[in-house]
């Protein structure tokens, strides 16, 4: 196992090499830079700003003084927040972002779960065709939508929450529950096939068969073996919800890292696009590596020797 | 065994649950309390001797983002003026009718007090001894000439730094990047910026600049601190490193989310009556608009479209403040480009826009149809000018015939060009609609990536594209040199006139400022005769302030957020 994990880290730093030399290709092919403005700045600004920011040095050695930063911890800088580093940027904003992100994942697995469950074990019924109908709702309005219907009613029309920023819980109902709505219509989607797949699997009727409460067959037999391909998309998602959303983020002012990539692509501000992508795939790396570890924890059949 | 996995992950998630809602439960869990009273106040916004004050004085406003920097050295976006503006003061500001005045200087140094030699050559600023910085310290002349050096200097390398190349040796350290430390030093020294004493500044330069007063009124100049700069580097403008001379003090800056600002207790002059303000950063304009409704915000903008609905809205049309802002948007020509070669043609597409359909239906009613390019609010505005060439198909078919397109297939195909927001669609579709409906011809629409679209612009590979200017300071030479002028750095519709580069040349140096506005006119009407852009409208800002804020002054020339230029006259009442 620990031969395993080693591997997988070595395979995550060449991923990470690999992600950060194609970012940084692409970005330079994009037309615009960060100083092209609608109002033209004089050439000898341009041309102390490109100095200052080592961009008229040849590509490759840019990148390879981003990649030796790198090494060292320094993501960068930005050119559009001058006088602060993209890691500290990006330090600042994780806590939010990540916290936000966690509630919401957490929300969605206990919305997603005991619906897909419920409908799964009520194939057919009102139940089943209800969530159905809500998951097919939430999974199709647009989180700026939904964000924005939620800021009416709550805020403007019933004063009881803030419509924006950053303080206590008041502050992140609205948009964890505004971020949580497609992932969750999605797990109770994935945990009802999955469910109706393993319901009908000859152990499961075996074990009912043997004299098994069927709380006992419910948790042990079928809960254990449907939540594996659950536990397939939580992972991503949870490294999507955690890195943040441009839209949620937006719409509810919240200071975290979401509107970072976003606004970089926008102004071409090279820096903070590196960052945020490169923070990107590390997370969404060590979220499947987790994954896979926590496999072979839910199902004995998975080893990795 | 399996009921330990089944359950360790669940205590887990379910631990994890309760530190995260701890840790958000850190502050207060209540609503935010309304910092406004619902109930509308009476009376109009100018200030009395002794006006009854409300016992709240915390004014909260939307800068819409996070400013970029907020070093006055560096700074040239309007939030990031809105900052400055309430911590730094410099030696000359503007007056609410854009006026100059003398703000840390004693007064305006002119020909006559000896302020600006015979020749316009060598300027001498008189400080008011009276003026301190938050921490106490005196500010003297040797602050301003840290702060313009610190300007020009290659490495900060500041967006604003060529608007000063008028100064004897600026555009020479400017240029320095790439010479050696030695050198570098030696060309800082040999800037025309010295302090004579701690009370007199003397600039020279190396031609008359007869807007140079008005450059010493903006941010780039305003003093900044040696010494605190030099402890903490880029980190100085980080509370409570923000050292200024104004009115306010940076008291808190949470980055993405707001800025607190408290009054200066060392201020030299009429401290402020609000005890606080702050600047949320909420980048979203319905949330903003949404945020003012649940009385989180005294003053925002709505979002564009919103208007018509907001002056029908019987609460918010009585909190509408609408004022011109220094802002023309035109239709910019290639001018080398064919049909856009031939003047007529422009003429001819110029007489083809009916401007007040396009303030009615795509700005809803807001702003002001433009004829001619210097908005109103500035020297050089002719509200007659540019008339010949408005709204008028049947002129607009009779160019076009003159012009040689009597038969419409003979026209290459026209390609209009703009950035892909949703503001600009509506823009390119009124066009085509006009072009479509007054003269028959179908143009094409090409939508871009925003910085795609600037780069081809200013590349010079657009035909016909949108674009809007807006004053860095109240005047003509801000306005038409630079974009019009042969090869000029801002010159995208590549237009070239020598009689329009002579005037221009004359008027840039010219002291009389009577003789340097009319030359001003002449230039603008060669211009607008010449039809390198279709004026379209003059931006109008279109704000909602709460009834209990008073005093609010705006200009023409306000950063981000609207009056925010003379926030510290503002306070609220009960």
């Amino acid at each position: 196992m620990t031969k395993y994990i080693a591997r997988r880290i070595l395979w995550l730093l060449l991923v990470i090499f690999v992600v950060a030399f194609i970012t940084f290709s692409l970005m330079h092919l994009v037309p615009g830079g960060p100083w092209d403005r609608e109002k033209q700045l004089a050439p000898q600004v341009v041309e102390n700003l490109n100095k200052k920011y080592g961009l008229d040095q040849p590509f490759f050695v840019q990148f390879g003084k981003y990649i030796w930063g790198l090494l060292h911890g320094d993501l960068g800088v930005s050119y559009i927040y001058q006088d602060r580093g993209v890691t500290s940027i990006i330090l600042e904003g994780l806590p939010k972002t990540a916290t936000l992100g966690l509630v919401a994942f957490l929300l969605a697995i206990f919305i997603g779960v005991p619906f897909g469950m419920a409908a799964a074990l009520r194939q057919n019924s009102v139940v089943d065709y209800s969530s159905v109908i809500f998951s097919t709702i939430f999974a199709s309005i647009p989180a700026f939508v939904l964000g924005i219907l939620l800021m009416i009613v709550f805020s403007v029309f019933l004063h009881i929450l803030p419509t924006g920023g950053w303080g206590g819980i008041s502050y992140i109902i609205m948009p964890a529950f505004a971020l949580a709505a497609i992932p969750a219509a999605y797990i109770s989607r994935i945990t009802r096939a999955s469910m109706l797949e393993v319901i009908r699997q000859d152990y499961v009727r075996t074990a009912r068969a043997k004299g098994l409460g069927e709380r006992i067959v419910l948790i042990r037999h079928i809960l254990r073996n449907a939540l594996i391909p659950v536990l397939t998309i939580t992972g991503p998602e949870l490294a999507t919800l955690i890195s943040g959303s441009f839209i949620i983020e937006s719409i509810f002012s919240i200071p975290g890292i979401g509107r970072l990539f976003v606004q970089g692509v926008f102004q071409r501000d090279y820096g903070l696009i590196m960052g945020s992508i490169l923070f990107y795939a590390f997370a969404i790396a060590i979220v499947n590596l987790i994954v896979d570890i926590l496999y072979a924890a839910v199902d004995p059949r998975i080893r990795y020797d | 065994m399996f009921k330990t996995r089944i359950w360790l992950p669940l205590v887990f998630l379910m631990s994890l649950v309760l530190i995260v809602l701890s840790a958000c439960g850190q502050t207060s869990p209540t609503t935010k309390s309304p910092t406004t009273p619902t109930t509308p106040a009476t009376g109009t916004t100018s200030p009395v001797s002794s006006p009854t004050l409300a016992a709240n004085q915390v004014l909260v406003v939307n800068l819409a983002g996070e400013p970029a920097t907020i070093d006055p050295n560096k700074a040239s976006w309007a939030s990031e003026r809105s900052v400055i503006m309430q911590v730094f003061e410099g030696l000359l500001a503007f007056n609410q009718d854009l006026t100059l005045k003398a703000e840390t200087a004693a007064e305006i140094p002119t020909v006559q007090n000896g302020g600006i030699s015979a020749d316009g050559l060598t300027y001498t600023f008189k400080l008011r001894p009276d003026v301190t910085w938050s921490d106490g310290k005196k500010v003297t002349a040797k602050d301003y000439v840290y702060s313009i050096k610190r300007m020009l200097s290659p490495e900060v390398a500041s967006e604003y730094a060529s608007f000063y190349y008028a100064i004897v040796g600026a555009e020479e350290y400017n240029g320095a990047a790439d010479k050696d430390e030695a050198t570098k030093a030696q060309l800082r020294d040999a800037v025309g910026v010295r302090a004579v004493n701690d009370t007199t500044l003397e600039i020279k330069l190396v031609q008359p600049l007869p807007t140079f007063l008005q450059l010493m009124a903006l941010w780039p100049v305003y003093p900044v601190r040696e010494d605190i700069i030099t402890a903490h580097g880029d980190k100085w403008t980080e509370p409570p490193n923000y050292i200024g001379n104004g009115p306010f003090i940076l008291k808190e800056w949470v980055h993405q989310d707001h800025m607190t600002f408290v009054p200066n207790p060392n201020y030299w002059g009429t401290k402020p009556k609000l005890t606080t303000i702050t600047y949320k950063m909420i980048t979203d304009a319905n949330a903003a608009f949404a945020a003012y409704k649940n009385n989180e915000l005294h003053i925002t903008a709505p979002p564009v479209g919103t208007e018509k609905a907001t002056m029908a809205d019987p609460v918010l049309s009585k909190e509408i403040v609408r004022y011109p802002e220094l802002v023309t948007f035109a239709f910019q020509f290639n001018v080398t480009k064919p049909p856009f070669d031939n003047v007529k043609v422009r003429q001819a597409f110029s007489c083809a826009i009916d401007r007040e359909a396009f303030v009615n239906n795509v700005r809803s009613g807001v702003g002001k149809p433009a004829y001619s390019w210097i908005p109103p609010g500035m020297p050089g505005h002719d509200p007659e000018l540019g008339k010949e060439y408005a709204f008028n198909p049947t002129k607009a078919k009779q160019l076009l015939a003159e012009a040689g397109y009597s038969d419409l297939s003979k026209l290459p195909e026209i390609k209009f060009q703009f950035s892909d927001t949703a503001g600009n669609r509506t823009i390119a579709q009124f066009l085509q609609g006009q072009m479509k409906d007054n003269l028959g011809i179908n143009i094409t629409l090409e939508p871009m990536e925003s910085k795609a679209f600037t780069q081809l612009v200013n590349a010079g590979n657009h035909t016909w594209a949108w674009f809007g200017w807006g004053a860095d300071y109240p005047d003509p030479d801000n306005w038409l040199p630079q974009l019009f002028g042969t090869k000029a750095g801002n010159n995208h519709t590549l237009y070239s006139n020598p009689q329009f580069d002579a005037i221009a040349k004359q008027a840039l140096s010219e002291l009389d400022n009577t003789k340097r506005l009319q030359l001003w006119a002449q230039a603008q009407k060669i211009v607008m005769a010449d039809a390198p852009i279709v004026t379209i409208f003059y931006r109008e800002r279109f704000v909602l302030v709460k009834p209990s804020v008073k005093g609010l002054k705006t200009t023409g020339m306000d950063g981000q957020i609207a009056g925010d230029m003379f926030f510290k006259e503002v306070y609220l009442a009960p």
